[in-house]
This record gives C-alpha cells, sequence and structure tokens, in this order.
C-alpha cells in the first residue's frame, strides 16, 4: 500500500491538509467540466487522487488498541493560582479571610466543628454548612452486614474486642456524611499548594521517612502521575491517584475529615433497609441487584482509564453518592486480611489497607459489587486507586442557633491560622455485633 | 458350537479408513477417527477442520519458561477478545478451544490462579478461532495452544522430545515469548536463560540464510509487570537493564522484535500450601498490557501476507 506523505505529521493536521486538497480539486473538475477546460478538471482529478492516496491511514493497532498504560494527555496543566491562596496567604487574624480561604480549599468541615463554628457569624456558618450539604452525602445510621473474614477482624474493634468465629457478621453504623465525588487532582491541588507535604504534623511519625519519596514524575512533592506539582491537562475533575493511603490520610487531616470505615463504605453503597423478620435487604451495587456495566467506568464499559467524576452519573446510590463502583477504587480507613479469600489466611509482604469499589480496569462483575474488598500496601501508589473521605454527624455542629459558647473549651475559643490536624479516625462510631 | 452372524459390509468406514488425515502440524497420516495424531500428538480436530473449511490457519506460539505466565495470559487474551465487542474479536472454532479461557476466567474470578498445565501434550488445552477484526473484511483462522513450559525447556534442551512443539514452532506465523518479570527483577537469571534458549532454537527454524535475520516477528512480553512498575513504564528499559542477554540476542536475531510488558493481578499475596509452599493469590483481576502485543503480532503478520 502506497505510504501516507502525510506520515509523521499529527493525524488531525494531515487530515485537514487532505480534506483541503480533495475540496480544491473538486472545485477545479467541477469549473472544468462545467467550462469544458480540460487542464481545469485534469488538475481536480490529480488532486482528489493524491488527497486519496496520502489520506493518512492508522495502523490497526492505533485503530483498535485502548491506551491500556497512560493517562489521554501527558502535559502539566497551566498552574491553577490555588483558592485558598497557598499557604500564609491571610492574615491569621483575619476571621473572615480565613474563612474565605478554608471554604475554597474545600475544608468547610473543619468550620463546621464545634470547637470553631462558635467564633463563626451566621452567614460564615450557613456557606459552610452549604457546602458540606454541597459536597457530602448523610447516611443514617444503622446495621449493615460484611462479609465473613475467617476469624480476623478487618475493622478496628472499639473497645479492643477479641476476634470472634468465621461468618458474616453486622456492624452497627453511626450516621455520617460522606464525599459525595471522590477527592479530585484539583482539591489535591490546594493541599500540595499550601505545603501538605512539607507540614510534618499531618503525617504519621512512621511514615515520615517515606514522605520525602512522595513525589510526582518530576521529583516534586504530589501525586506520582502530577508533573511539576501539578495535575495533567486537562484532569482537573478526575479523582486523585497515585497516592498511597498515608497521603489520603494526610489530607484528610488537613481538611478535617477522614477515611471511611469498611462498614460505612458498605453502608453507603449497599443501603441496607431493615426487614420485619430482623434481616436487611442490601444491594450488590448502589443502583440494584443487577449489573449494569453502563451505570460505572469498569473494563469494557468506559475508556479504560480514569475519566472525571461528574461521569457516569447513573450509577448513584440511593444516598447520592456518585461513582461508588467503578473509575478508582477507593482506599478505607480498615486494614485488609484477606477478607473472604476461599484459600482462607492469606500472607502479605507489607500490611495492607482495605481498598473497595473497582476501578476502569476492574474485570469480573463480582470483583465490583460494593460488598468486595481487595487491599493493597499502604504506600502503594497506582494509577487505579483514590480515595473519599467521610466524617461523623456525631463530630460537626448543624445547627448554629444551638451553639452555646459555654460549651467551647477555653483554648480553642480563637480560630486557628493553620487549622491544625484532627485525628477524627481515633473516633469512629462503629460497632461490631455477633 | 459358534454361530453364523450377519455382518453387514459398511464399505463407506473402509473408505474413510482408506483415505489417511494428515495432521496439521507434522503431516503424519492418521486414521480418520484418530483423536490425536499418533506421531506428534496434536489434536486432529484441528486438521478436520482445516479441512472442513478449507483455509490454512495462521500459528501463534506462546512460549515461555514454566510459570511464566502462559496460561493466564492466553486465558485472558481469548476471554478479553471474546468480550470485547469494538476491537479485535475472536469466536471459538469448536468447544474444547473455550475450556482454556473458562478454566481461567473462571479460577481468576475465584482470585486464584489457574493449576499448572500438565507436561503430557494429551492434556494441552487449544484454542482454534476465528479472528475478524473491524478493518479487514476476511476474518483470519487461528491456532494457539496453551503448552507447557517443562515440555518446551525438555523441547528445546533435547529435540523431538516433543514432536508436537518442534512441529508447530516450525509452521507458527510469530511467537509471543513470555518471561517472568518479578523473577527478573529479583536477580534471578533462569528466566532470562531459557527465553535465551528458545529464541535461539527459534532463529535456527528459519533463519534467512541471506540476511541472517530471523523472520518471524517475536513479541518479548515481560510478564506479572504489575508487580514491577519499573518493567510497565518501560520494558525497553527493563530488558536492557534485567535481561540483557535476551536483549542483546533480540538486537542481533530478530530483525522484528518488541518489548512489552502485561499483568493480570492488580495485587498479589501469598497462600501456604502443603503440597506446593508458598501459593501466589491475586487479590483482584486488572488485566493491563495483554493485547498489546497481540495486536502488533497481527499487524506483522498481515505485514507478511503483503510482502508474499
Amino acid at each position: 500500500m502506497v505510504k501516507s506523505v502525510f506520515e509523521g505529521y499529527p493525524r488531525r493536521a494531515a487530515v485537514r491538509l487532505v480534506l483541503l486538497l480533495g475540496a480544491t480539486g473538486i472545485l477545479l473538475m467541477v469549473a472544468g467540466l462545467l467550462g469544458a477546460i480540460t487542464p481545469f478538471w485534469a488538475a481536480g482529478a490529480v488532486l482528489i487522487l493524491f488527497g486519496v492516496a496520502s489520506w493518512p491511514r492508522r495502523t490497526v493497532a492505533e485503530c483498535l488498541s485502548i491506551d491500556e498504560t497512560s493517562p489521554a494527555r501527558e502535559e502539566p496543566a497551566r498552574r491553577p493560582v490555588p483558592a485558598g491562596g497557598g499557604s500564609g496567604a491571610v492574615d491569621p487574624s483575619d476571621t473572615g479571610g480565613l474563612v474565605k480561604q478554608m471554604l475554597a480549599q474545600y475544608r468547610y468541615v473543619l468550620l463546621l466543628r464545634p470547637q470553631i463554628a462558635a467564633d463563626l457569624d451566621e452567614s460564615q456558618f450557613a456557606e459552610a454548612l452549604e457546602a458540606l450539604q454541597r459536597q457530602m452525602a448523610l447516611v443514617p445510621d444503622g446495621d449493615v452486614t460484611l462479609g465473613p473474614v475467617d476469624g480476623v477482624w478487618d475493622d478496628v474493634v472499639p473497645g479492643g474486642e477479641s476476634p470472634r468465629a468465621a461468618g458474616p457478621r453486622v456492624v452497627g453504623v453511626k450516621r455520617f456524611f460522606l464525599d459525595r465525588w471522590p477527592v479530585t487532582n484539583r482539591q489535591y491541588f490546594e493541599f500540595v499548594a499550601a505545603g501538605g507535604y512539607q507540614n510534618m504534623s499531618l503525617w504519621d511519625e512512621s511514615v515520615l521517612p517515606a514522605v520525602l519519596d512522595f513525589v510526582d514524575r518530576t521529583g516534586v512533592p504530589g501525586p506520582r502521575f502530577w508533573k511539576q506539582g501539578c495535575f495533567l491537562e486537562g484532569t482537573d475533575d478526575h479523582p486523585v491517584v497515585g497516592v498511597c493511603w498515608h497521603e489520603a490520610v494526610a489530607y484528610a487531616r488537613w481538611v478535617g475529615k477522614r477515611l471511611p470505615s469498611n462498614a460505612e463504605w458498605v453502608k453507603a453503597g449497599a443501603w441496607p433497609v431493615p426487614m420485619a423478620d430482623g434481616g436487611r435487604a442490601e444491594r450488590k451495587y448502589p443502583w440494584g441487584d443487577d449489573m449494569d456495566r453502563s451505570r460505572a467506568n469498569l473494563w469494557g464499559s468506559g475508556p479504560e482509564r480514569v475519566v472525571g467524576v461528574h461521569e457516569f452519573a447513573d450509577g448513584v446510590s440511593v444516598g447520592n453518592v456518585y461513582q461508588l463502583i467503578g473509575n478508582v477504587w477507593e482506599w478505607t480507613h480498615s486494614d485488609f486480611h484477606g477478607g473472604d479469600h476461599p484459600l482462607g489466611k492469606l500472607i502479605f509482604k507489607t500490611p495492607m489497607k482495605s481498598i473497595r469499589g473497582g476501578a476502569f480496569d476492574t474485570y469480573f462483575n463480582n470483583q465490583t459489587t460494593c460488598q468486595f474488598q481487595s487491599g493493597d500496601g499502604t504506600l502503594a501508589r497506582k494509577r487505579n486507586i483514590g480515595f473519599r473521605l467521610a466524617i461523623g454527624v456525631c463530630d460537626l455542629v448543624l445547627d448554629h442557633a444551638a451553639l452555646g459558647k459555654a460549651h467551647r473549651p477555653a483554648e480553642q475559643q480563637s480560630l486557628p491560622a493553620a487549622a491544625g490536624p484532627s485525628h477524627p479516625e481515633d473516633a469512629r462510631g462503629e460497632e461490631v455485633r455477633a | 458350537m459358534t454361530k453364523g452372524v450377519i455382518q453387514p459390509l459398511e464399505s463407506y468406514r473402509l473408505r474413510q479408513y482408506a483415505v489417511p488425515i494428515h495432521c496439521y502440524l507434522c503431516d503424519a497420516e492418521n486414521t480418520c477417527d484418530a483423536e490425536l495424531c499418533s506421531h506428534c500428538l496434536a489434536p486432529m480436530a484441528l486438521a478436520h477442520q482445516a479441512a472442513g473449511q478449507d483455509v490454512q490457519p495462521c500459528m501463534i506460539a506462546t512460549v515461555g519458561a514454566s510459570s511464566a505466565g502462559k496460561t493466564v495470559y492466553l486465558g485472558m487474551l481469548m476471554d478479553m477478545l471474546s468480550c470485547l465487542p469494538s476491537r479485535v474479536r475472536i469466536v471459538a472454532r469448536g468447544a474444547f478451544s473455550i475450556t482454556l479461557q473458562q478454566n481461567t476466567a473462571g479460577a481468576l474470578s475465584r482470585r486464584l490462579f489457574p493449576d499448572k498445565t500438565a507436561s503430557e501434550p494429551d492434556r494441552w488445552h487449544w484454542v482454534h478461532c476465528q479472528l475478524r477484526r473491524p478493518d479487514r473484511s476476511e476474518p483470519i483462522e487461528l491456532i494457539m495452544p496453551d503448552m507447557a513450559g517443562e515440555a518446551i525447556l525438555e523441547e528445546v534442551d533435547h529435540p523431538h522430545t516433543y514432536r508436537v512443539i518442534g512441529a508447530f514452532l516450525r509452521k507458527s506465523a510469530a511467537v509471543i515469548a513470555l518471561v517472568d518479570a518479578i523473577s527478573l527483577q529479583e536477580g534471578h537469571r533462569d528466566h532470562d536463560y531459557f527465553t535465551m534458549k528458545l529464541l535461539s532454537y527459534l532463529a535456527e527454524l528459519d533463519t534467512d540464510p541471506k540476511t541472517g535475520w530471523c523472520r518471524r516477528p517475536v513479541a518479548v512480553v515481560f510478564t506479572k509487570a504489575d508487580q514491577c512498575e519499573s518493567c510497565l513504564e518501560d520494558p525497553v528499559g527493563f530488558a536492557k537493564s534485567h535481561a540483557t542477554g535476551l536483549w542483546q540476542q533480540c538486537q542481533e536475531r530478530f530483525k522484528r522484535h518488541r518489548f512489552f510488558a502485561a499483568g493480570v493481578a492488580g495485587a498479589i499475596a501469598y497462600s501456604q500450601s502443603v503440597l506446593d509452599g508458598n501459593v501466589d493469590v491475586p487479590l483482584r483481576v486488572e488485566p493491563r498490557g495483554i493485547i498489546r502485543p497481540f495486536e502488533w503480532l497481527l499487524d506483522e503478520i498481515a505485514e507478511d501476507k503483503k510482502r508474499k
């Protein structure tokens, strides 16, 4: 076959050139035929033939292959101005400015903490509350069934209860808010721009030596697939990926939230409904019990890469939480011991944390249910693992009028400038039942 | 006392027996009711199907050391191509062709790796399928067996031990050579040496005497690359640094070769087995880089056909 003369040129540009040639050729031919001018229509025919011959063909691999390894574009985005102005941009004594900065940095939850909410005026409080309602969904309290765990509880059991026999177990979950969408690149950028990787108080002491290694492709602190401390062009609303469990926890501390537990995550997706006989009706998928691949970005149903958090909106859960299934796996707070693996107890090279929900490359339907659990090392920074965050209702003030200043601890009455880290996962509202 | 019985003379059977069926791989003569070739043990169904459809199936060999991941690679490739409607699509020829993908997908969906392939050729899974591509009107008939690594090694070291392997490699239009990336990363050179031996064997089979180049396209695929990020990101660099001998041999003898990386499991754990020691367990299935080497080989085979 004749090689395209435009081989090596960008395909779009080559197509345009060929179309231009063809159009000119047709015009010449028509003009030549109408005016019976032989050179005109002959030149037109030659141009058309040349255009057809040099049509930029793709190889079969280009035509058929779906990009299995890399994101769509590799250029870093033009560095956005941090909505919060970066670290130290606001005078610490300027409460109004601090509130605006925190709202812009998606740290509204901190503003609704009892210690801080009391210092806000009504409009500031209303803004924070509106941001909470816009960004997070309320999941009511109740019981949820988790799969058998082969004698090892894969959740932290409050009070250090001893493990019980294997088999499905019921976990009581207190009401909580869960992010409607996974944390996006744009949201995570605020954390990076505010010096989150340099703020050692956000990180566990045990992981501090590893933090220096949490860099992007250009060696700058940030998620693994970013460049120059910034996400790639056109991926601002994509879930942040290439972050390990510790980075997710550090970000959660910075915004005043926490990672959800296994039980909380399953409760938000399976949405259990208590039955008259004492049992519960739980969904396999957020939309029901039947797999419908068009509702989630999974292998074979999407472009085989991470997409924006607002796509695949049909997969929304009863409680209006999006993309629980598909697009990216989500880190949870819980340890992973192998779940209900048919071979029983598993051995891991490194400690693992539980991930849930499946990703754009998850192949089997039975590995994309709300109940399915997988795991990965706490330092794994993979292209298909992101996270979303939760916060217990009991940790927040939701009614400004009910705020009593007398309840505030004296030492916390002023608004902290850096909104220091909180460790809300220490107070998770879960109760394990037989 | 013996009784006389009337035995109808089924002359059509005699006629069938009188006409030998040639094995598709080694051309040995077999009777019409033979299941396996009496000479090389290849399934005679391939010959029957080829004769019935009057086409010459194309053969692609998937080779590699024991536990390199041949069964998982082939099984997943077949399953992915038979599920995805818009890409290269395959339709199995005969029920036996589905067994490999059934075993592989069934095990992986239960988060287990499929059983090891037995060394005996009569227990191997053969895939005969029809392959369609959106840009080509003519379908391609394709044969791909899942051969045991031990048997391949034996045949390479001692030719004619497994005639079916020799016959198949001689006839195959392209080769996918699988190499365990984790083993290489850990510094074990066994897979490197084995693949060098294998490629050397292949080169001896069809080197062009004028140019000295081996004519066949070879896709070298580093498997289990999901556990080895550097390999996934840069298979060529990985080959240069971890499989130097293999890299050199490809440069010297195979004009058409390319390095790829593939993986199936998102994460791995281990289970202790009394018989097998530590057994790898996939924690989830996320195929990556499986189809690309195959597509590249198809393109190369198409180029070959054009040249001819």
